[in-house]
């Protein structure tokens, strides 16, 4: 805490508002990967948009309201007061929770997965409320069980909560990739509110050794079209070109897209992949990243990644006190794991799935929730100081 | 400050993984960067597939199909595809030379020369049952399926297809390899036929299967046109033997330069039928044996001229064909592929005149009842114009001025009726204007025809027989249409209805009058002076009779230019029935291959009647008059030869008396001459005694001879042989032997 501030007299509201922390640094950061983020989107999506849809800018539309509202949602939370927040737990897990329950009635069904919850118009992604309620609970559970969770028993209710938001996810919408970024959350948040490595480790390597199996078996199984399409998806990514008309289509085309970018790319707009692409504005966004703007706009991009997460960081270690700082944690592993998966799928690293790049890929659901996380951050950093 | 160290530990962590991706990147790029980059540009073309439409068909009022589109298929070899493996060449080779019969070591070759080929191909345009059993050697899951079998696709096409071949050809047009009309209703109507392509293109699902999803091809209109076929088949097996019989006659070539034919409902506008000669065949429309016989023309599409001022033209030979360049053997085709009816201008002549009288009558220059004292020639503006019979018809009463075709009544008419009304109807009836009908290539005749301000005397007296302003047949028979329903000038038409590929009804076109020309009852008036054409004693149109049926007429004997060339276009305008015109029919004969030219009308009028005597009982209109015995046995024998099926004969015969009367036998004979030379002189009936019914005959041809100047005069269209009616104007050779029309 470098800059505790000492100063507690009444202040006036002007006075104080001098006094508070505004991370400029980490508003640029957003502010450029948004405007970013729709310059591209537009440049992916025109072709097909215009092909499909009739009007190039029409997913550029959709997104620019979505980025309005997620905007508006993140200056509400830079200016709600965090620590409310401990007390909405409860009812914040329960109403995503029943998001997940209103999917039966109002669900609407896009190839057999019911995704979206529709009320009046506005559609709704519940494993995208799921998330930010992982944050919230997790950080409120960690604060409420203390030294509890230095034993097994309360670590493990730690993760209970969050586990059970991860397998509604992934049971009633089919959404693998969900589970395992709110899962993935409460982990990082445990790992950094709890001292010591050797069970991350062992963890870690258990992982390792687990999915390794598993790819083992998948990978000398009998191909069958009867298999399960996680399955075909492994074997997809071992071996792209045996797969290059259906399961490995995209991935392969989307190395096709950062392959033929270069270093210095095509030139913005000039990309070809997006023709062959399907849907490039939502997951494979990055590779028509790589395409247009090359080696040089791509790891541009992952360098205001890792300074949003640096200036996260650095917010969350001076954070006034613990719950602002997982807070944060939370936010901060939340667009990590998002980054990386996304990344690492688009280059084939591992086998694809659904994830979006934040605040770049096509997705309104997901680009105000993420707003409104940073918001809670830019609350959490309005505080510094403070206390 | 435990938690600080590990969230250190965390960024680190995070910082290697985005590190550990940025090198990846790199790799990708660094590593296949080339490859895919290929790859990129490579399958662009191969994933955004279009998909061909269908073409519109062409249809005859029944219904029968003149033109559509088959899909046909191209066999495409991918040679990269196919040499991937080893194991692939020898079975895809074997299957390719099995199923197409194409040579193996051509194929081999051509993948030792082009291994990274990934499109070639193999063989054109093969129907669906010629490609299906490779098909299923091809697709998993069939009996005969090969997985073996590599690098083989097919890509499909449309061929456009005339199950008629050459019939109404220059009505149909042809289209080009890029489907594009040409020529007549394919160029006009060729939006309405084309159909938008569509595409194919691949999309992800939620689970990233790769799905092709099609924008399929939207098939073109189909257009149902007014002709009819059987009409059609009757008009063009005339014309065709026409030009068996009198091709390479006096000179080597076809039986005329151009031999043309129009059929329309009088009380529409409807094109019923035309044709011209030489045809073509619409699916091979590059055949150079039609050429042969035409006048060859040159880069203008205008006819090279002979040696001779006599000569009609340049006939295309063999030899001169091997000759030719590809520049002129495609002026050539042009000249082939364009219609006469439509696009060709020419002095009408003759047929003109019920349009002067009818501006006569209409303006009230004339009542109907003057006569005019015919001595063979007027002289107007210093020019004597002479009449076709130079010894003078005697008077002429205006309806006897149309039997006969006399010019100097005319003249006094168009004295009558002056400059300004004259030219006012000859707009009116279309002349020097566009007829609007929908075939591609209709001539401009804007200009051809004379104005109030630059028409003089010698011009307007010329232009009241027809001479010395120029139309196309469309334009012509139109107007006579409007002459004879009552003054209804329609535009005429092709088309009748536009439905789409599924069958439903877009558009109904209807017939459409343009303005009234006349009223009723000068237009009776002119059926009336035209059926004595045809009917009367001294008609000049008498061969033009078919048996069984009366009918009215116009004949045309044009003059060409350069005057005095001895080159004459003969016509026969006319519509039956005689008291109830239905249908309309017009027959050009421009140049015929005969030794004399001026007096062959009969053969434009033997061609309508030959045309009529099929044509009238295949639309049902019964027969009126009384046939002879000779007209029953030719009837009888043209009946084996017919294209329709004609009502019974029985039928027709029950309903009429049998024939009697020396003056139908004499009326028959004379209507059913059919060859170039007269041998029953004896029995031409001629009430009128003209002064040249006074000469000698002369015995081998049936000509009189004028004694003083040794001119032939032919008894049947009272014309002076090699005589022309028209001085030449522009060389001041006013002293011409006689005249014609």
């Amino acid at each position: 805490m470098e800059r505790v501030a000492t100063r507690f007299e009444k202040k006036s509201f002007w006075a104080r508002r001098e006094d508070s922390y505004i991370d400029y640094s980490l508003i640029f950061v957003i502010l450029f990967l948004l405007a970013f983020g729709l310059i591209m989107l537009y440049s992916t999506s025109s072709y097909d948009a215009n092909l499909t849809m009739g009007d190039p800018a029409y997913y550029f539309k959709h997104q620019l309201i979505p980025t309005a509202l997620g905007l508006v949602a993140m200056i509400f939370m830079s200016y709600f007061p965090y620590r409310i927040l401990e007390k909405l737990t409860v009812p914040i897990y329960l109403l995503a929770v029943a998001l997940f329950f209103l999917l039966i009635p109002f669900g609407r069904t896009v190839n057999g997965a019911k995704r979206w919850v529709i009320i009046a118009g506005v559609s709704i992604q519940p494993a995208e409320v799921a998330k930010v309620a992982a944050i919230i609970f997790t950080a409120t559970m960690i604060i409420k069980l203390q030294k509890n969770l230095m034993t097994i028993k309360g670590y493990l209710v730690a993760l209970l909560f969050p586990t059970i938001l991860a397998f509604m996810v992934y049971k009633m919408t089919r959404n693998l990739s969900s589970a395992v970024i709110i899962f993935g959350i409460t982990f990082i948040m445990l790992f950094v509110a709890t001292p010591g490595y050797k069970r991350y480790i062992l963890a870690a390597l258990g992982g390792i050794a687990f999915i390794a199996v598993i790819i083992a078996v998948i990978a000398n199984s009998e191909d069958s079209s009867g298999m399960n399409y996680r399955f075909r998806r492994v074997l997809a990514w071992l071996d792209p070109n045996a797969y290059a008309s259906d399961e490995s289509f995209q991935t392969l085309q989307a190395l096709y897209a950062i392959g033929s970018g270069g270093i210095f790319g095509k030139g913005l707009g000039e990309s070809m992949q997006k023709m062959k692409l399907p849907e490039a504005q939502n997951d494979m966004i990055f590779s028509i990243i790589c395409e247009e703007l090359g080696l040089f706009g791509a790891i541009a991009v992952m360098l205001m990644f890792l300074l949003l997460i640096w200036r996260l960081m650095v917010i969350a270690n001076n954070a006034p006190d613990m719950y602002g700082a997982l807070l944060v944690i939370g936010v901060m592993g939340h667009i990590a794991i998002q980054v990386i998966l996304n990344i690492a799928v688009v280059t084939n690293t591992i086998p694809n799935t659904g994830i979006t790049l934040p605040f770049i890929s096509y997705g309104g659901s997901a680009v105000i929730i993420q707003l409104a996380e940073i918001g809670i951050a830019l609350n959490v950093a309005r505080n510094i100081g403070r206390y | 400050m435990g938690m600080k160290k590990k969230l250190l530990v965390l960024f680190i962590l995070v910082l290697m993984a985005f590190v550990g991706l940025g090198v990846r990147l790199i790799l990708i790029t660094k590593n296949n960067g080339e490859e895919y980059e290929k790859q990129v540009l490579s399958q662009q073309e191969y994933d955004s597939t279009t998909l061909p439409f269908r073409r519109g068909e062409i249809l005859d009022a029944n219904g029968t199909i003149l033109a559509y589109s088959e899909k046909v298929y191209n066999v495409i070899l991918d040679a990269k595809l196919l040499l991937r493996n080893e194991k692939y060449l020898e079975p895809t080779i074997k299957a390719l030379v099995t199923n197409f019969d194409l040579d193996a070591s051509a194929i081999r070759t051509y993948l030792s020369e082009h291994p990274t080929s990934q499109y070639y191909i193999l063989a054109k345009k093969l129907s669906y049952n010629q490609i299906s059993a490779f098909q299923e050697m091809i697709t998993p899951g069939s009996e005969t399926y090969n997985e073996d079998i590599q690098g083989v696709w097919f890509e499909s096409g449309y061929i456009r297809k005339y199950p008629n071949g050459s019939l109404a050809c220059d009505i149909i047009g042809f289209t080009s390899s890029d489907n594009n009309g040409m020529y007549g209703l394919e160029e006009y109507y060729n939006d309405t036929l084309s159909g938008t392509t569509g595409r194919e293109y691949g999309y992800l699902d939620d689970d990233s299967k790769l799905e092709r999803t099609t924008i399929p091809a939207t098939d073109g209109d189909s257009i149902i046109t007014t002709i009819d076929g059987n009409l059609q088949n009757i008009v063009e097996k005339y014309l065709a033997e026409f030009n068996e019989t009198y091709k390479n006659n006096v000179r080597q070539g076809n039986g005329a330069n151009n031999v043309g034919c129009i059929m329309m409902d009088v009380n529409s506008g409807e094109v019923l039928a035309m044709a011209s000669y030489p045809f073509f065949d619409l699916n091979d429309p590059r055949d150079t044996s039609n050429l042969i016989g035409m006048p060859a023309v040159d880069e203008n599409g205008n006819k090279i001229k002979g040696e001779s001022v006599f000569d009609s033209g340049v006939y295309i030979t063999e030899d001169m064909l091997s000759e030719f360049t590809d520049e002129q053997l495609y002026q050539n085709y042009n000249a082939l592929w364009r219609n006469f009816c439509i696009s060709d201008t020419y002095e009408p002549g003759s047929v003109a005149k019920p349009f002067t009288v009818a501006t006569g009558l209409e303006t009230g220059s004339i009542t109907g009842n003057e006569v005019y004292n015919c001595k063979g020639s007027l002289e107007v503006g210093g020019w004597p114009i002479k009449c076709h019979n130079v010894y003078g018809d005697g008077s002429v009463s205006v309806e006897r001025s149309i039997e006969i075709s006399c010019n100097v009544a005319l003249m006094y008419i168009g004295q009558a009726i002056g400059v300004n009304k004259f030219t006012k109807f000859q707009k009116d009836f279309g002349f020097g204007l566009k007829t609007n009908i929908d075939l591609a290539g209709e001539a401009r005749t804007e200009g051809l025809t004379y104005s109030a301000s630059n028409m003089g005397p010698t011009d307007l007296a010329v232009n009241t027989f027809g001479q010395g302003f120029n139309v196309d047949m469309i334009e012509m028979i139109t107007g006579y249409c409007s002459l004879i329903n009552g003054g209804y000038y329609y535009e005429p038409h092709v088309v009748k209805k536009i439905v789409s590929s599924s069958g439903a009804t877009i558009k109904n076109i209807e017939p459409r009058v343009l303005r009234q020309t006349v009223s009723p009852s000068t237009s009776e008036k002119i059926i009336q002076y035209c059926e004595a054409v045809v009917m009367g004693d001294e008609g000049t149109g008498k061969t033009a009779r078919p048996a069984g049926y009366r009918i009215i007429g116009k004949t045309g004997t044009a003059q060409t230019l350069p005057r005095g060339n001895r080159q004459y276009v003969v016509s026969f305008m006319g519509a039956a029935p005689a008291n109830d015109p239905q249908i309309a029919i017009y027959v050009v004969v421009d140049r015929p291959n005969v030794a004399e030219q001026s007096t062959s009308t009969r053969l434009a009028t033997t061609l309508v009647r030959n045309i009529l005597t099929e044509a009238l009982p295949y639309l049902n209109y019964p027969m009126t008059e009384e046939l002879s015995e000779k007209e029953q046995e030719e009837l009888e024998l043209l009946r084996e030869k017919l294209i329709t099926t004609a009502p019974e004969t029985e039928e027709v015969q029950e309903g009429l008396a049998p024939a009697e009367g020396a003056e139908s036998e004499a009326e028959s004979a004379e209507a059913t001459e059919e060859s170039t030379e007269n041998t029953e002189e004896g029995e031409i009936v001629e009430d009128r005694s003209s002064i040249w019914e006074t000469f000698d005959r002369d015995p081998e041809t049936g000509y009189y001879v004028d004694p003083d100047t040794g001119a032939k005069i032919d008894p049947e269209s009272r014309t002076v042989i090699e005589g022309d009616v028209l001085p030449d104007f522009e060389n001041g050779d006013a002293a011409q032997t006689p005249e014609s029309n």
